[in-house]
C-alpha cells in the first residue's frame, strides 16, 4: 500500500489532522488536545475475527452452566444468568430488570453479533453490504454494554453473601471471566477508520 | 486549523471529513460516506444536557435515601440503603469493598454531576481558559460513567441467590431504580454534551 494522505478531524477539538501514513501500525494522537485519534495494529480484520468467535463461545458457556450456587443452612440456591431478571421481573421491578437484561445480555450478545457478522465476511475478502449499518451499531451500543462492571459486581456480592453462607463460583463464572477480557481486548483492537476506508474504496470499485 | 474555520465538519458517525460548501445537495447536508446528517454544532445540545442534568440530581434523593433491598431473615427485616451498605462492609472488615461502593456510588455520581454542571456553566459563560483540562474532566466523565451501576447489580445478584421461601429472602427496593436512573440520566447527559464548544470559546478569544 502507497503514502496515503488522510484529512482527520478530532471529535473532542475539532482540530484538522494530517494522517500522512494511517496504515503505519501505531497510535494516532490529536497534536492539539493529545485525544487518541485512531489506533492501528496489524492483523486487525484477523484478530477481531478470531475475538469475535471467541467472545461467542465463552458466552454460550456462560449462559449454559451455573453462574454461582449459595448454600445457607441446608439450603441451596443455584443461579444462572438469567435469574436474576426473573425474580426482578417476579418482583415488578421493570426497569431493574430490562436495565440488567440488557446491558448484560442483549447488547454484548448484539455487539458479539455484529463483530462476527462484520469481520467474517471481510476475513474472507469480501465486504458485506449491510457494513455501514453495522459500524454505526457498534459505535451506539458501546457503552451500554456494561459486563465488565457486572463482573465487579459479582465479586461485590459474593464478598457480601460470604458472611452470610457458602458461595460457590460456577464454570459459567469463570467463562464470564475470560469473556470479559476478550471483549476488552476486542475494544482495543478494533479500529473503525480503517473500516470504514476498507467500505468506502470497496464502493469506488464497484462503480 | 480547526474544522469549523475551514468550513468542514466530521461526520460523527464515521469520522469521514466533508467540506459543507462543497455540498451541492439542497436543504441538511449529509454525510457522502454514511447518509448521516451533518451539522457543526448541536447548540440545542446544552439544553438537553442541563435538563438530563437536574433530572438526575431528582433521582439522586430518593436513590440515596431509600433502600436499595431489603433482607428478611430468621433474626428480622433489615432494609439497606447505599450508605448502610457502605457501613456494613467497613465493619464487618472489608475495607476494600467498602471503597469500591463508597466510590461506585457516592463519588462517582456526585463527581460527574458537578463536573457538568461546571462545563455547562463555563460553556455559556464563554470562559476560554484551560480547554484541555477541561476536555479531561468531560473525558473523565464518559469514562467512568458506567462503574456506577457496580450497586444495581449487586441487587440483581444478591435477590436471585438469596431466595428461600420466606424463611432467607433478598427483595429488591425502589431506591434501587431511582439509582438506575441516575446512572442512565447522567450518562446519556456525558453523550449529548458536544466538548468541541469549549474549544470554540478558546477558539473566539484567540481570533479577536
Ligand atoms: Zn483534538
Ligand atoms: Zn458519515
Amino acid at each position: 500500500m502507497g503514502t496515503h494522505t488522510h484529512i482527520v478531524v478530532c471529535h473532542e477539538c475539532d482540530e484538522i489532522v494530517n494522517v500522512v501514513d494511517p496504515y503505519k501500525e501505531g497510535r494516532y494522537k490529536c497534536p492539539r488536545c493529545g485525544h487518541l485519534l485512531f489506533r492501528q495494529k496489524h492483523g486487525m480484520i484477523e484478530k477481531m475475527f478470531a475475538l469475535g468467535l471467541a467472545a461467542a463461545i465463552l458466552f454460550g458457556l456462560t449462559n449454559y452452566f451455573p453462574f454461582l450456587s449459595f448454600e445457607v443452612i441446608g439450603n441451596r440456591a443455584e443461579a444462572n444468568f438469567l435469574t436474576s431478571v426473573q425474580y426482578l421481573i417476579e418482583e415488578q421491578e421493570w426497569l431493574l430488570a430490562v436495565a440488567v437484561l440488557m446491558t448484560t445480555l442483549v447488547v454484548p450478545s448484539i455487539r458479539i453479533a455484529l463483530v462476527l457478522a462484520l469481520f467474517g465476511p471481510l476475513y474472507f475478502g469480501k465486504v458485506p453490504g449491510y457494513a455501514p449499518g453495522v459500524l454505526k451499531l457498534l459505535d451506539q451500543t458501546l457503552p451500554w454494554a456494561m459486563v465488565d462492571v457486572f463482573l465487579v459486581g459479582v465479586f461485590v456480592s459474593m464478598v457480601k453473601l460470604v458472611k452470610m453462607g457458602t458461595v460457590i463460583a460456577g464454570i459459567s463464572l469463570w467463562a464470564f471471566l475470560v469473556m470479559v477480557f476478550v471483549m476488552a481486548a476486542m475494544q482495543t483492537t478494533y479500529n473503525a477508520h480503517m473500516v470504514w476506508d476498507i467500505v468506502e474504496t470497496a464502493r469506488r470499485r464497484e462503480r | 486549523m480547526r474544522a469549523i474555520e475551514a468550513d468542514m465538519v466530521s461526520c460523527h458517525a464515521c469520522h469521514a471529513t466533508v467540506r459543507i460548501g462543497e455540498d451541492p445537495g439542497k436543504g441538511e447536508p449529509h454525510c457522502p460516506r454514511c447518509g448521516e446528517a451533518l451539522a457543526f454544532r448541536d447548540y440545542t445540545s446544552m439544553q438537553t444536557v442541563w435538563a438530563l442534568v437536574i433530572a438526575s440530581i431528582v433521582f439522586y434523593i430518593p436513590a440515596n435515601l431509600l433502600p436499595m433491598m431489603h433482607v428478611h431473615t430468621f433474626a428480622g427485616t433489615q432494609s439497606d440503603t447505599i450508605l448502610s451498605g457502605v457501613l456494613y462492609f467497613m465493619e464487618t472488615g472489608s475495607y476494600l469493598i467498602a471503597a469500591v461502593i463508597f466510590i461506585a456510588s457516592i463519588v462517582v455520581p456526585i463527581t460527574k454531576i458537578l463536573i457538568l454542571i461546571y462545563l455547562l456553566v463555563s460553556v455559556q459563560k464563554g470562559t476560554i481558559d484551560n480547554p484541555k483540562k477541561k476536555q479531561k474532566l468531560y473525558l473523565f466523565t464518559e469514562l467512568i460513567g458506567k462503574w456506577s451501576m457496580v450497586d444495581v447489580y449487586v441487587v440483581a445478584i444478591m435477590i436471585a441467590l438469596v431466595h428461600f421461601g420466606g424463611l432467607t429472602q433478598i427483595e429488591a427496593a425502589s431506591g434501587a431504580t431511582f439509582f438506575l436512573l441516575v446512572v442512565v440520566t447522567t450518562m446519556i447527559a456525558a453523550m449529548k454534551f458536544d466538548v468541541r464548544l469549549i474549544w470554540d470559546n478558546a477558539q473566539k478569544e484567540r481570533d479577536g
